[in-house]
């Protein structure tokens, strides 16, 4: 069956789209870690150097030992961090000064690898 | 873009269509997007599909974009065959306008043997297990240094291996300017990927032997070195339906885009 050669680019321009359209399919979280608390409160923050699973993996670290937290769930895709946790023993500007955190580096100076950029509270 | 019978010319609508994925690519390069411009190549999708089968995870600098772009390129390969490589990837774009500047240069072109040239055009797969297997044991995309699309668009910048990536691109350029599309032929581990998709194509050129001259003219534009004039339908998994046989036929319709 003869068909317009103008079917190839058409098709081209669909596909592309259709596979750009289709990627939050993939979203998979990075990191789910469960802590020990009960939680009753969700936020979720947009993280400005949530990017890959190393720094993913640093930053649930940072909350290893913090009381009030049940789980955090990081998406590197989406550079969030999703948080539920005990509204009686932390909130969420705690979680986000502890992330925001600043550290030693080696030649003394002080660098700061997670900020801020939103959050949105269920 | 219309000739004077009023007919749609397909070579500056390619050559648009390059125009205009290269420079989305540029512009992404640039840091002006929202995302790395490594993010929008499928070859990455081949290279996540192991931690997304194993661990739902994607390897450092992969993004569910490569993966989603990968399943919308081999929809489209089983449609249109390698028209992804003839229409919209970057990095062909620009072996095919250097092999151009060659058509200029020379008078008469080496030829690589045909028998030499089928034979090398089976190190792609060679290429993609190796890439594979190195990708997926240790996790990371060691052959960054070695990849033209990225040390191109990156500016030979984080995690390609200076001198050497930049002898990489020289061959890229030497190997275009002698052979048309000599990275594609026997290098593109994407270009083996989609082989087996590409034999599938929905979409090809067919020839009409009873009008055909024999001129030669399609084995002569075909950058793949395909040669149509010896096929009625165009099945090679090279075929990357660029439509340059079918624009230089001088008989009508004798060259046509078919389904099945």
């Amino acid at each position: 069956m003869r068909v317009p050669k103008l079917i190839i680019p058409a098709l081209i321009v669909v596909f592309i789209v259709i596979g750009i359209l289709i990627q939050p399919l993939f979203y998979f979280p990075t990191t789910e870690v469960a802590f020990g608390a009960q939680g009753d409160s969700t936020v979720e923050f947009v993280v400005d150097g949530l990017r890959c699973r190393g720094t993913a993996g640093f930053f649930t670290n940072l909350f290893n030992g913090v009381d009030g937290i049940e789980s955090i769930t990081t998406y590197a895709t989406t550079n969030s961090a999703i948080f539920i946790y005990d509204s009686k023993k932390i909130d969420p500007d705690r979680i986000a000064m502890l992330f925001q955190k600043e550290f030693r580096m080696e030649d003394g100076s002080f660098h700061q690898f997670f900020s801020e950029v939103s959050r949105k509270e269920y | 873009m219309w000739d004077i019978g009023g007919r749609m010319n397909i070579r500056i609508i390619r050559f648009l269509s390059q125009a205009t994925f290269l420079g989305i690519v540029v512009y992404l390069a640039l840091g002006l997007g929202s995302r790395s411009f490594e993010n929008y190549c499928p070859f990455g999708g081949v290279e996540a599909l192991y931690t997304v089968f194993t661990e739902r995870q994607f390897t450092c600098a992969l993004a569910p974009l490569n993966l989603s772009i990968l399943i919308g390129v081999v929809a489209l390969t089983l449609l249109t065959k390698r028209s992804f490589c003839g229409w919209v990837c970057p990095l062909g774009a620009i072996a095919e306008w250097i092999n151009k500047i060659g058509d200029k240069v020379w008078k008469k072109r080496p030829h690589l043997p045909r028998s030499a040239d089928k034979y090398l055009r089976l190190l792609r797969y060679v290429v993609l297990a190796i890439v594979l297997y190195y990708t997926y044991t240790i996790g990371d995309l060691i052959f960054r240094g070695y990849d033209p699309f990225y040390i191109i668009f990156s500016g030979n910048g984080h995690e390609t291996l200076g001198w050497i990536s930049i002898g990489v691109l020289a061959v890229f350029a030497v190997l275009s300017f002698f052979q048309p599309m000599a990275f594609c032929r026997y290098f593109c581990p994407l270009a083996a990927f989609l082989d087996p998709f590409s034999k599938l194509g929905v979409v090809r050129i067919s020839r009409n032997k009873e009008t055909c001259t024999d001129c030669t003219l399609c084995n002569k534009v075909c950058h793949f070195g395909v040669e149509p004039m010896k096929l009625e339908k165009v099945t090679h998994r090279d075929c990357v339906n660029c439509l340059e046989c079918v624009e230089v036929c001088p008989v009508k319709d004798c060259m046509q885009v078919k389904a099945f």
